[in-house]
C-alpha cells in the first residue's frame, strides 16, 4: 500500500486539528463546520463512485435521501431505536445502490449521468405521493430523534464519522482495487482485457459509495432532526456535492474534504457581505473558473507546490 | 376524452418546441448541454422584463428574448465548450455549474418569488367544452412550424447539410472543407434562440420561477433519449408520447404523479434500448 511515516503524521495532524477546533472557534462556526463535515462525507461518497470510475452520478441525493428517509421513517413512525435504524438504513441504501448499478452495466458517460438524474427526480416525486403518511409528503418530517445536543457534541460526532470514513476510503483506494478502479475510469475495455471482471469492480465501487452515502444520510437526518424532499432531492444539492469534489480534486478522497471545507467557509465568509443568493452566484462562478482552468482541483495545486518546495530543498 | 386529446396536443407541441434545441446540440456537438434549461429561464425572464416592466410591445419582446438566447448560445460555445475541447463529461459538469450560477443570477435580479407572465396572445376559445387559450394554441402552431422548417433547413440548405456531416463524422466533415467550429457555433446559436423562444411559451404556460429550468431540462432529456439522438421526427413523436402521458396521468391518476411516467420512461429506455426508440438517425 506504500504507507509512509508522513501519511500517518498528516492524518494524525488532521485528527488533532479536528479535536482542538471546538476550543478555538465560536459555536456558530462550529455549526458551519458540522455542515462541512457532512458535505465532506457526501463528497467522499460521490468520489468513490464517480471520481475514479468515470461513472458520473448526477443523482447522488437519491442514495443519500434513501438512507436519510429510511432511518427517519423507522425511528419516527415505527419507534425503532436509532442504533438499529441506522444500520438498516445503510443496508437499504446499498440495495438502492444495486438499482443504480443496473444501468451502469450497459451504458456509460453522459447517458449514465442522465439516468441518475432521472432516478433522483423520480424519487423526489414518489416520496411526495407514495404513502405520505410515512414520508410526510411534500412537507417532509420534523421532530426526528437527534443523536446529540449542542454544537460541540454534534461537531465531535460528525468529525469522528467523517474522519473514519475518510481514512477507510483513502486506504481502500490505495489497495489494488483502487488501482483497478482508476483503470476502469481510464479504459474500461483494457481492464476487461486484462482479465478483471468490470462488473464486480463496478459493483464494489457502487456498494462502497452507497454505504458511505447511507451512513452519511442517516447520521445527517439525525443531526438535523427534520427532512424535506425539496431540500434533499435537489439539483442544487447535487451541484454542491460535485463542486466540493471538483474544487478539492477528484479521486483523491482528501480533495473532497478540502473542497467541502473550502466551500462551506467561502459561503460563510461571504455571508456578511452578501446575505442571499448572491453567494451562490459568486461561488458558482469561482467553481466554474477553477474547474475550467485547474480541473484537478486544489489538491493538485497543493501537491505541485509541495513537490517544487521539495525539489528546491534537495538542491 | 376529447379534453385529454386537446390538452395533450397542446402540451406535446410545447414540449417538442422545448426539446428540439436540446436535440440539435446533442446530435451535432455530442454534448449534453445541461444549461439548456437556463436558456428557457433567461428567455422567459427577459421577455417578462421587456414586456411587463419596460412596456415594449410583446412581439418585439419575444424577438429580444430570441436574440438574447442566440447571444447566450454563442457565448457559451466560445467560453466554455470550445476551451474544453470535446471533453463531454467536463462540458456537462461545467454547464451544470453554469446553470446554477445563472439561477442565482436570476434570483439576484428578479427575486426568489415566482412571477406570473401575462399570456403572449390573450383570449380563450372553447373546443368541446375544454378551454383552449390562444396562447397555447400559438405555442403549438409555432412549435409545428419551427420543427418543420428546421427539418427542411437541415435537409435542404448547405448549412443544414454541413450540420448533418459534422454530426456523423467531425473529421470527415473537416476533410471535406467544412469548418466544424463554425457549424458548432451556428448550432449553439440556433439552440439558444430556440430555447429562449420555448422558454417564453413555457413560462406563459406555467409561471416564471428561478428554479423553472429543471423541469423542461428533464423533459428535453427524456424526449431526446427516448427519441434517439438527433432524430427530429423522433423528437416530435416522443414529445407527443410524453405530453399525452402527462395529461393522462394528471387527469386520470393524480397531478402529483405527472413526472413519474417521464422519469420511468427515461430509465427504462436507457437501460433496455440505449440507442433510443428511433435509433440514431442523422438529424
Amino acid at each position: 500500500m506504500g504507507l509512509r511515516w508522513f501519511h500517518f503524521a498528516a492524518w494524525g495532524l488532521f485528527a488533532l486539528g479536528l479535536a482542538l477546533l471546538p476550543e478555538l472557534v465560536s459555536k456558530g462556526t462550529l455549526r458551519t463546520l458540522i455542515f462541512a463535515n457532512y458535505l465532506a462525507i457526501f463528497a467522499i461518497s460521490w468520489d468513490l463512485l464517480s471520481g475514479r470510475t468515470g461513472y458520473i452520478s448526477f443523482g447522488h441525493p437519491f442514495l443519500i435521501g434513501i438512507g436519510a428517509y429510511t432511518s427517519a421513517i423507522l425511528t419516527k413512525r415505527f419507534g425503532v431505536e436509532v442504533e438499529i435504524a441506522i444500520p438498516i438504513a445503510v443496508i437499504v441504501t446499498m440495495i438502492a445502490g444495486l438499482i443504480v448499478l443496473l444501468p451502469a452495466l450497459r451504458i456509460r458517460g453522459s447517458y449514465f449521468a442522465l439516468v441518475t438524474l432521472a432516478f433522483m427526480e423520480l424519487m423526489y416525486q414518489l416520496v411526495q405521493v407514495i404513502r405520505p403518511d410515512l414520508t410526510g409528503g411534500t412537507r417532509g418530517m420534523s421532530g426526528i430523534q437527534t443523536l446529540t445536543r449542542g454544537a460541540v457534541n454534534g461537531f465531535y460526532l460528525s468529525s469522528v464519522l467523517m474522519f473514519v470514513i475518510a481514512v477507510a476510503a483513502w486506504l481502500l483506494l490505495r489497495t489494488r482495487i483502487g488501482t483497478a478502479l482508476t483503470a476502469l475510469g481510464l479504459n474500461e475495455s483494457a481492464v476487461e482485457g486484462s482479465g478483471l471482471s468490470t462488473t464486480k469492480l463496478k459493483m464494489f465501487a457502487f456498494m462502497a459509495s452507497a454505504f458511505v452515502a447511507g451512513l452519511g444520510g442517516a447520521f445527517y437526518v439525525h443531526y438535523l432532526g427534520s427532512i424535506a424532499p425539496r431540500a434533499l432531492f435537489d439539483i442544487n444539492f447535487v451541484f454542491t456535492i460535485i463542486v466540493a469534489v471538483l474544487i478539492g480534486g477528484a479521486s483523491t478522497i482528501i480533495g473532497p474534504i478540502i473542497g467541502a471545507f473550502f466551500l462551506t467557509f467561502l459561503l460563510e465568509y461571504l455571508r456578511p457581505f452578501l446575505p442571499g443568493a448572491e453567494r451562490y452566484f459568486i461561488y458558482g462562478g469561482i467553481a466554474l473558473l477553477l474547474y475550467m482552468y485547474q480541473p484537478k482541483g486544489i489538491y493538485a495545486m497543493l501537491m505541485k507546490a509541495w513537490h517544487s518546495l521539495h525539489e528546491r530543498a534537495a538542491k | 376524452m376529447l379534453q385529454i386529446l386537446i390538452q395533450g396536443m397542446l402540451l406535446s407541441g410545447l414540449y417538442a418546441l422545448i426539446a428540439v434545441g436540446f436535440t440539435l446540440i446533442f446530435s451535432v456537438g455530442r454534448t449534453l448541454n445541461l444549461a439548456y434549461g437556463a436558456y428557457l429561464m433567461l428567455g422567459g425572464y427577459l421577455y417578462f422584463w421587456a414586456s411587463q416592466s419596460l412596456g415594449i410591445p410583446k412581439s418585439l419582446a419575444v424577438l429580444m428574448a430570441i436574440a438574447f438566447g442566440i447571444v447566450l448560445g454563442i457565448l457559451k460555445f466560445r467560453l466554455i465548450v470550445k476551451p474544453l475541447k470535446g471533453d463531454h463529461i467536463a462540458v456537462e459538469i461545467s454547464t451544470l455549474i453554469l446553470a446554477v450560477v445563472l439561477q442565482a443570477g436570476v434570483i439576484l435580479i428578479f427575486g426568489d418569488s415566482s412571477k406570473i407572465l401575462l399570456p403572449i396572445v390573450g383570449g380563450v376559445i372553447y373546443v368541446a367544452g375544454a378551454p383552449v387559450t390562444y396562447n397555447m394554441l400559438i405555442a403549438t402552431l409555432a412549435s409545428w412550424t419551427i420543427l418543420l422548417s428546421l427539418y427542411f433547413f437541415i435537409r435542404r440548405t448547405d448549412i443544414g447539410r454541413a450540420m448533418q456531416a459534422v454530426s456523423m463524422d467531425t473529421k470527415g466533415a473537416a476533410i471535406c472543407g467544412i469548418e466544424p467550429d463554425r457549424v458548432n457555433l451556428i448550432t449553439w446559436a440556433l439552440s439558444g434562440g430556440l430555447g429562449a423562444l420555448g422558454g417564453v411559451f413555457f413560462a406563459s404556460y406555467t409561471q416564471l420561477a428561478p428554479s423553472m429550468w429543471v423541469g423542461p431540462l428533464i423533459i428535453s432529456v427524456a424526449v431526446v433519449i427516448v427519441g434517439g439522438i438527433g432524430s427530429i421526427i423522433g423528437t416530435l413523436v416522443v414529445a407527443h408520447i410524453v405530453g399525452f402521458m402527462e395529461v393522462i396521468v394528471v387527469s386520470v391518476f393524480a397531478p402529483e404523479l405527472r413526472g413519474v411516467f417521464t422519469m420511468g420512461l427515461i430509465i427504462l429506455v436507457l437501460v433496455l434500448r440505449p440507442q433510443g426508440l428511433f435509433g440514431r438517425e442523422e438529424l
